[in-house]
């Protein structure tokens, strides 16, 4: 609760805090500083201290898993911002507004992350994605960004409606907005299907998966995630995307008893579709920004293995794949930004003029592609592992489809580090500060710990 | 008859006409004032039966907002009767099935409701009773129960405002 209360709070703080100040480095400070309080505001939640004690009704369900979840979340923004702060404010005039509409975006994040209420689900959903849509078209002057934000509006707008609808219907079967209803009388199976539940969930879950940003409805993806400011990607591509899979999670896990075999039938498409697009497609971008956004795809299809699976080994696979893979695509983000050509020629020979940044940018791809010994790997491992635990055939073929494609990955995330390492040429960087270096350097430092060893991630979950 | 049953067949019939013309005038800028005709009827009607909350947000959201932007649209268009674009058959087909399947599933309602319970059979409508759409039981519902979602829905309104005004103000020009 208190990360609700803060995070909306102190973007209240970061707006106000644009009329005191237009200096740049003085507001990316503020923003640090409200990110740091927001993150103890959360933990002091995790040692049960309240700010105010509030009878929600049943629209939340509180609990470690959310909060961890949350911590995850904000740490992740505080890196962010720090990685990549300077070119927030760089995007536009209006600095202070881009951290305040952040900072909603996080409000949004930690509604999602402990919601018990389809009506706390919708709201979380539209808190999170409304002010995407306004930092997706914050680059006024550049037609992409333009074109990416309307393209992002239409298509979520509509997607919003079918979940709507799909709420709706649930209210019509139940008679009640909570998400346990929905469990306990939902049986999806071929005997006796309760028609308005089966559609309502349909519809929700179609819904999720476009915010996931899944196959078959991951089209917008690949358009947005190119024309939004690249700082802004980053940021829908990591804690965003991330917050919609444990909204995925909460309400669809706790049912595995009670939904049937066409279940994971539909799941299992699902999967090996977005798999297939987001990989195959991947090969093919000659543009690095594309190239990721098509690689955000392919990794959502892993993080849906933690949906198949359903089990404890899945809810901690979520945290630690979220965890490697917000790091890891921050710290590419943050140096595709400073790249003056975005494409993969643009990288040639960088290993030359910045070595510093190749060598962390090396880490960060293997950590995506599940390298060992990089954080990607354990969230690789622990995603097929929870697969095996469900045992049967299917979650074996899965398996193999699974590390099939990572092995396709392999290839487009390599390439880059080809053109840094092995090819000649003279990469153009914007200016590199000492700080920016230091940022870099803690997030590989922080990718291969957790690589090392998972358990220091996941043991201050247990604490 | 008493004034109660009067009001409720002269704003039934005030809306029915409306509605048809709102179909049959030719000039759409004309149709959009008919169909606020019915929707202050429809609004009547539901204060009839005691629903205050519903007739207000019906006025206010549809007679009110969404006929202006139909109008805004209208003009901007630049449609008059003449301009009126030709529809084809199918267009034609496909809205006569869609209105005759919300028809016989409106008559098959009545038709029910009539079988369902006695208290309600023989009657045209209950007026005067019940008091589920009174503001103050709305008001109660949404400050005890659903307070939560309700004050969190002020974040969302103030991102849409933080952006609308992100995205509408010009940029300065000394970046």
């Amino acid at each position: 609760m208190n990360a609700i209360i803060f995070s909306a709070l102190l973007g209240v703080v970061m707006m106000f805090s644009g009329i005191l100040t237009t200096n740049k480095q003085a507001i990316k400070n503020i923003a640090l500083v409200c990110l740091t309080l927001l993150l103890v505001a959360n933990l002091a939640n995790h040692y049960e201290w309240y700010s105010i004690k509030i009878d929600t009704k049943q629209m939340f369900s509180f609990g470690k898993y959310g909060y961890f979840f949350n911590t995850i979340a904000i740490t992740a923004t505080l890196l962010y911002v720090f990685v990549s702060g300077d070119d927030i404010v760089k995007v536009g005039s209006y600095g202070a507004e881009y951290f305040a509409l952040i900072f909603f975006v996080l409000c949004g994040v930690t509604i999602l992350s402990s919601y018990n209420n389809l009506l706390m689900l919708f709201l979380g959903i539209e808190i999170m994605t409304i002010p995407l849509y306004i930092l997706t078209g914050s680059d006024k002057k550049n037609l992409h960004s333009n074109e990416a934000a309307l393209k992002y509006f239409l298509m979520g707008a509509f997607s919003t409606g079918i979940m709507l609808m799909g709420i709706a219907l649930l209210y019509g079967s139940s008679g009640s907005f909570g998400i346990e209803s929905i469990v306990n009388n939902t049986s999806i199976t071929l005997m006796k299907v309760p028609i308005l539940e089966v559609i309502g969930l349909m519809f929700v879950f179609v819904s999720m998966l476009f915010k996931v940003s899944a196959a078959p409805f991951h089209f917008w993806t690949p358009d947005v995630y190119d024309g939004a400011p690249s700082v802004f990607t980053s940021f829908m591509a990591t804690i965003v995307k991330s917050a919609g899979f444990i909204a995925l999670i909460t309400l669809f896990a706790n049912k595995s008893e009670e939904l049937g075999k066409l279940w994971n039938i539909l799941l299992v498409i699902v999967i090996i579709a977005t798999l297939l697009v987001g990989n195959i497609t991947a090969v093919f971008q000659q543009s690095v920004k594309r190239m990721l956004a098509y690689s955000s795809i392919a990794q959502a299809g892993f993080m849906l293995f933690a949906l198949y699976s359903r089990n404890e080994i899945a809810r901690d696979g979520i945290l630690l794949y979220t965890t490697a893979y917000s790091l890891a695509t921050i710290g590419t983000f943050a140096i595709l930004i400073k790249m003056e050509d975005h494409s993969l020629d643009g990288y040639n020979g960088l290993a030359k003029s910045q070595p510093l940044l190749a060598a962390t940018q090396t880490i960060f791809l293997f950590s995506l592609a599940g390298i060992p010994l990089t954080a990607g790997f354990f969230a690789k491992y622990f995603m097929l592992a929870s697969v095996i635990r469900t045992g049967g055939n299917a979650a074996i073929y899965l398996v193999i489809i699974g590390v099939l494609f990572a092995a396709v990955s392999l290839y487009y995330y390599f390439k880059v580090i080809q053109a840094m390492y092995f090819k000649e040429g003279n990469a153009a960087t914007t200016k590199i500060t000492p700080s920016f270096k230091f940022a870099l350097l803690l997030l590989a430092f922080l990718i291969i710990l957790f690589g090392v060893m998972p358990d220091a991630l996941l043991g201050l979950f247990y604490f | 008859m008493n004034i109660t049953q009067i009001l409720f067949w002269f704003l039934s019939v005030l809306a029915l006409v409306s509605a048809l013309m709102v179909l049959l005038s030719k000039n759409p800028v004309h149709s959009v004032l008919w169909l606020i005709v019915v929707f202050f009827a429809i609004s009547g009607h539901y204060i009839l039966l005691n629903a205050q909350f519903l007739a207000i947000v019906n006025l206010i959201v549809y007679a009110g907002a969404i006929m202006v932007l139909f109008l805004f649209v209208i003009m901007l268009m630049n449609l008059s009767a003449d301009t009126e674009p030709q529809k084809n058959v199918w267009m034609k087909l496909a809205g006569t099935i869609a209105g005759g399947c919300f028809l016989i599933s409106t008559c098959n309602i009545v038709y029910n409701a009539q079988n369902v319970s006695q208290e309600i059979a023989g009657k045209t409508a209950l007026l005067n009773q019940g008091n589920i759409g009174l503001i103050g039981n709305l008001g109660k519902v949404l400050f005890k129960d659903y307070v939560v979602p309700f004050e969190i829905s002020s974040v969302l309104f103030l991102s849409a405002m933080v952006g609308a005004v992100v995205i509408g103000k010009k940029e300065k020009s000394n970046v």
